[in-house]
């Protein structure tokens, strides 16, 4: 299906059009990013039972691999593409008419992050994800906080020094086998798993890793979602890091599922989830929190990760969603709080349906049954015991642990929002986008709740999904055994 | 559809309903009935009781391959008719006047209505428990469930005290959901006999680590020392009733689950072979100690209140001490006694909150040191209150006597001297503050505010009076409630006690609470013909119209505090009061705070691309370590 490369020509082509169309008529020019969005989210409806239960390849430009560009669609890069064009349209800046420069930004972001979950290729993988984060670099520059270009240029710094390891990691991976193409990687996949293909991928996940606010490379986060805008904050924290997950996802299961590596991603999660929680209950205003609770979530993703093929891929998927879901809402919600918490006296009592929103949400991150959360994480602590690594049950006492400061945190920010407060009531700050935000914020809230009696359909789905994309052998044939150019298997 | 689904679909009913209708007046009146009906379906289902069977409902949800149903034993059934009659009570009490008063206040009743529902049906989920999962959620749904009731007081320390109890509250449900991975994984299902094939699949130090889970997530509900701190604040907090009904009840679902997990489950032998070291220290001593202490510092604190609430609130951590104490003694009446002691705590407790709201709703005080005399004002209240007392005090005859004897008994019997001492003396304790409780409320000087005071209204003085009767009718015949204890017992593997109606047959001497009720009303008799037939001649003086050490007492004259109260006592115990338990949480939390600021710290750094370095080169590092020689 060829058709599938209008999932990055169509965003591509509409960032460089809105410029250009904006000096004719300003109204097709707001319209064309959402209607392109739009157009995605059909498409990817109408491929989903196209892919069925065989994933099929694209090449691009007749080159067969492993030489030319492939792209790899199956369920999971579906659905990433579908959670891309709708998070976007969540956040799309419809209330800002001057905003011509962003709405391209986002436009280049959709194309890259669309690239990046189809990508089977090393290198494309890295060139999507420069892409994304110039967009991101854009964006974060061009929020009107003062302290935003600062934010913005210290993030640069280090995305760019991750950027560099990355580079390096598939540089030296080129040097030991002499190709890019993940399918064809994974056939020489002895070649790999020694000192130098290791090192390359510790390069790789550190670079990479960057952006998935992985412990310790993410005191970035923070900074610039302090500066943000929660929009975009809630697409950076919700989305973009999960992109970079997704990054590390396809090099992790094709190609390093060696102990050490495990191990590695464990500690490293462990250290997220614990440093995220004890920093963001020391914060003292809504964005810092929530910002060091996102820390905490990606590295719960990592200790998912941790654990090896299906079961690995369905937990990290699922926190993914999950986590995407929550925090998003979250920081859409945050929208309409005051910045730091003594401002938030009685905001509760104001209004009952934000604090029930914040609600809803804090429970199901905390894992609470009946919420959603609650499911993955029994099943990320069951699965964590039964690994016999001593380091998997530290996990567990980890992970439990943090929730508990979670949840002292959390709940001291509910204490706040339902004091009684008459005297000085501070007005939240009313941004253009605070009503639609609230808006999406309930939207997401319902998905949080409607979704709890289908948490075993959605997990069967996840996990069919996960064995899918583990599934090494039908990838490497999808790939390497095509004989006719362009076609689908 | 059998009784328990009609118990669990009537209880979600009246939840839905009283949240519909919440905001309506006519909901005040037919709450109550949602109870009665829930009432009569638990009577309907006493056979689960008498004759000691299971009802297994209907109702059944699939979820990740995890079956969750509900089922209904004695151990259920026992602890739930008195959750049940407990809610009935409080919500009668809330329905008519009170609920006037608590909105002028202020207050939104029909959330406070919800709450107490909610309480409800959470705690049938949880009693209905049939694997640990559904057990789990059952637990949450009762911790958050009361937090819902303790945050509906507006106040900020009523809410700083929620907020402490959520975070015991989840550190226990962690603790709780460490044990079930442990045993999931050892046994290979959540299903209840997995506990014991896990229990035999794990090592000894995997046997301790579960139990001491385990048992800490139970007793972190249950306010056991040391997780005692919370309980008191957060339900003397609690809006009137709500607090009745939390300070009956709530806490001691933390004792079901103890008495179902690790008496049912792990099994007695299996906690009295866990011996540490050469000594005979084992799980059984430790744990019957940690009741020991419980019943003694918490009634101590307890002494040392100023607030009626906040006084019986302590009380009621201290008195679970003797329901473990009594169970972990496992035998017949040790653990008949602790058993009967969580009905009987639940009914004076109730009886005694509810006296201390009516008190407040007429005064519009708790604080001893505002209160006084009410005994002319409020005689009724009065009964309700000295007949709860004594029940709290453990004497003869309401149905507190009863359960303490047993327990007693059973120490000695079982050779714990030591640990009889320690029961004894958290009785003295009880009997000296809640002396101070009835002295400071109802006795002494009338304050001036207070003379135009009235008796509670009848809407409140019914489920006051109908508590009293409880306590005295389960004291005066206990063999009423025995044969549901003895199935109790039965079902979760104690021996069963073997009763009479008046109380216990026991070889080792029994106990008749007809005889023992019988004479002491004898004597009560005789010395009433003695005061009122053969004593002189009597005058009526109004309580102004008085003297003492050679002044008149006038009214402005004030002599009645409760601060000071036991001087003598406090000049030999007081150094004792040294605060080390919240010593010792607030150094968890600067523990927990230094760390933070740690991380922190790390997080400012300005120079983020040279951790990035750092982190790249260790994770070369050991890369290296593990794959120097093999060269791709």
């Amino acid at each position: 299906m060829n058709k599938m490369i209008l999932l990055i020509a169509l965003p591509l082509l509409a960032a460089f059009l809105i410029p250009v169309v904006a000096k004719f008529s300003a109204t097709v020019s707001r319209l064309l990013g959402p209607v392109v969005l739009a157009f995605v989210l059909v498409f990817v409806a109408l491929q989903w039972n196209v892919v069925g239960r065989d994933s099929f390849a694209i090449f691009l430009g007749g080159f067969l691999p492993p030489v030319g560009i492939v792209f790899y669609v199956d369920h999971f890069s579906l659905m990433f593409s579908a959670i891309i064009a709708a998070m976007l349209l969540v956040v799309w800046p419809w209330g800002q008419y001057t905003a011509i420069r962003q709405q391209s930004l986002y436009m280049l972001l959709a194309a890259s992050s669309f690239g990046l979950v189809l990508s089977s290729d090393l290198f494309n993988l890295y060139v999507f994800y420069e892409l994304l984060a110039v967009a991101t670099y854009g964006l974060v520059a061009n929020q009107p906080h003062k302290a935003a270009p600062a934010a913005a240029l210290r993030y640069l710094f280090v995305s760019c020094a991750g950027s560099v390891m990355l580079l390096i990691g598939i540089g030296i991976i080129y040097t030991i086998t002499g190709t890019l193409n993940i399918a064809h990687l994974a056939t020489m996949i002895g070649k790999l798993h020694g000192l130098a293909g290791l090192s390359a991928f510790i390069l790789i996940v550190v670079g990479a890793g960057v952006k998935a606010e992985m412990f310790p490379v993410n005191s970035w986060v923070p900074e610039v979602y302090g500066t943000s805008s929660k929009s975009l904050s809630a697409l950076l924290a919700g989305l973009i890091s999960k992109l970079a997950v997704v990054l590390i996802l396809r090099v992790l299961l094709m190609l390093f599922q060696v102990d050490v590596v495990l191990d590695l991603l464990l500690v490293v999660g462990i250290l997220g989830v614990l440093s995220g929680e004890m920093v963001a209950w020391r914060a003292k205003d809504v964005t810092r929190m929530l910002s060091f609770s996102s820390i905490a979530q990606l590295g719960l993703v990592f200790v998912a990760l941790s654990l090896s093929g299906t079961i690995g891929l369905w937990l990290a998927v699922g926190l993914m969603l999950h986590h995407l879901l929550v925090k998003g809402g979250l920081f859409l919600l945050a929208d309409s709080m005051p910045g730091s918490f003594n401002s938030l006296k009685g905001l509760a009592r104001r209004s009952p349906i934000l604090g029930a929103i914040f609600l809803i949400f804090i429970f199901s991150l905390l894992g609470i049954p009946p919420f959603p959360g609650f499911w993955i994480k029994l099943m990320l602590v069951i699965n964590l015991a039964q690994q016999d690594d001593v380091l998997y049950q530290i996990a567990i006492g980890v992970v439990l642990f943090a929730t508990v400061i979670e949840a002292s945190y959390l709940f001291k920010l509910v204490r706040i929002m339902y004091q009684k407060n008459d005297e000085n009531i501070i007005k939240p700050p009313q941004t253009s986008t605070s009503g639609m935000n609230l808006l999406y914020a309930k939207f997401f809230a319902l998905i949080v709740v409607v979704s709890m009696p289908f948490v075993s359909p959605i997990s069967d789905r996840l996990k069919d999904m996960s064995r899918q994309s583990v599934n090494a052998e039908n990838y490497i044939e999808t790939i390497m055994s095509q004989p006719k150019l362009g076609g689908q298997s | 559809m059998n009784l328990l689904d009609k118990l669990l679909i009537v209880s979600g009913l009246a939840f839905i309903a009283i949240t519909a209708l919440r905001n309506y007046r006519i909901n005040d009146k037919l709450s109550p009935l949602w109870y009665l009906a829930l009432t009569a379906i638990l009577v309907l289902m006493s056979g689960v009781a008498y004759e000691n069977t299971t009802i297994v409902s209907g109702l059944h949800y699939q979820i990740l391959g995890f079956k969750l149903n509900w089922q209904f034993d004695s151990l259920s059934w026992f602890f739930a008719i008195i959750t049940v009659v407990a809610a009935l009570a409080s919500s009668i009490f809330m329905s008519g006047d009170w609920a006037r008063y608590y909105r002028e206040k202020g207050g939104n009743y029909g959330m406070l209505q919800v709450a107490l529902i909610a309480n409800v049906l959470s705690m049938f989920l949880l009693l209905a428990s049939s694997d640990l999962l559904t057990l789990f959620i059952g637990w949450e749904f009762v911790s958050w469930a009361s937090f819902f009731m303790m945050i509906l007081r507006p106040t900020s320390e009523a809410k700083k005290a929620a907020v402490k109890y959520a975070i015991y509250a989840m550190t226990g449900a962690m603790a709780l959901l460490a044990a079930m991975v442990v045993i999931y994984t050892a046994g290979g299902s959540f299903e209840f006999k997995a506990v014991s094939i896990a229990f035999q699949g794990v090592s000894f130090l995997g046997q301790v680590i579960l139990v001491v889970l385990l048992f800490a997530g139970f007793a972190i509900k249950m306010g056991l020392l040391p997780f005692h701190l919370w309980q008191a604040i957060a339900y003397a907090e609690t809006p009137g009733p709500g607090a009745a009904f939390l300070g009956a009840i709530s806490s001691r679902m933390g004792l079901f689950a103890i008495v179902l997990v690790i008496i049912k489950l792990v099994g007695l032998s299996n906690l009295a072979e866990m011996k540490f070291g050469a000594n005979s220290i084992n799980m059984q001593n430790i744990i019957a100690w940690i009741a020991a202490l419980t019943t003694i510092i918490p009634t101590y604190i307890a002494l040392q209140q100023h607030d009626a609430k906040r006084l019986l609130a302590w009380h009621g951590v201290g008195q679970g001490g003797y329901m473990l104490l009594g169970i972990m003694m496992f035998d017949s009446i040790g653990s008949a006694g602790g058993l009967m002691h969580v009905l009987n705590h639940a009914s004076y407790q109730a009886a005694l909150f509810l006296t201390v709201v009516a008190v407040v709703y007429r005064t519009g005080t708790s604080d001893l040191n505002r209160l006084g005399g009410l005994v002319t004002q409020m005689p009724l209240s009065f009964l309700v209150m000295l007949i709860g007392i004594i029940g709290l005090a453990g004497l003869p005859p309401m149905n507190g006597f009863v359960s303490k004897w047993m327990v007693y008994r059973s120490l000695l019997v079982n050779g714990q001297p030591l640990l009889f001492v320690a029961a004894v003396l958290g009785t003295l304790g009880t009997i000296l503050s809640v002396y101070k409780l009835i002295h400071n409320t109802f006795l002494g000087q009338l304050r001036m505010e207070h003379r135009e005071v009235r008796e509670a209204p009848w809407s409140m003085m019914a489920p006051m009076l109908g508590l009293s009767v409880i306590v005295f009718i389960t004291g005066f015949m206990p063999g009423l409630i025995m044969p549901w204890i003895a199935s109790v017992q039965e079902s979760v593997g104690l021996p069963a006690v073997e009763y009479t109606l008046g109380g216990i047959a026991f070889a080792k001497g029994g106990l008749d609470m007809i005889w023992v009720s019988g004479i002491l009303f004898y004597g009560f008799g005789v010395g009433a013909v003695i005061f009122y037939l053969l004593g002189g001649k009597s005058k009526r003086v109004h309580q102004f119209d008085n003297y003492a050490g050679g002044h008149f007492l006038s009214s402005d004259v004030r002599y009645h505090y409760s601060n000071n109260f036991y001087p003598g006592l406090m000049h030999l115990i007081g150094t004792w009061y040294r605060g080390s338990f919240k010593w010792f949480e607030g150094v968890l939390v600067s523990i927990v705070s230094f760390i933070s600021a740690l991380f922190e710290n790390m997080y400012r750094s300005r120079q983020p691309v040279i951790l990035l370095v750092a982190v790249v080169l260790a994770g070369l590092y050991v890369v290296y370590k593990n794959y120097a020689g093999v060269v791709s």
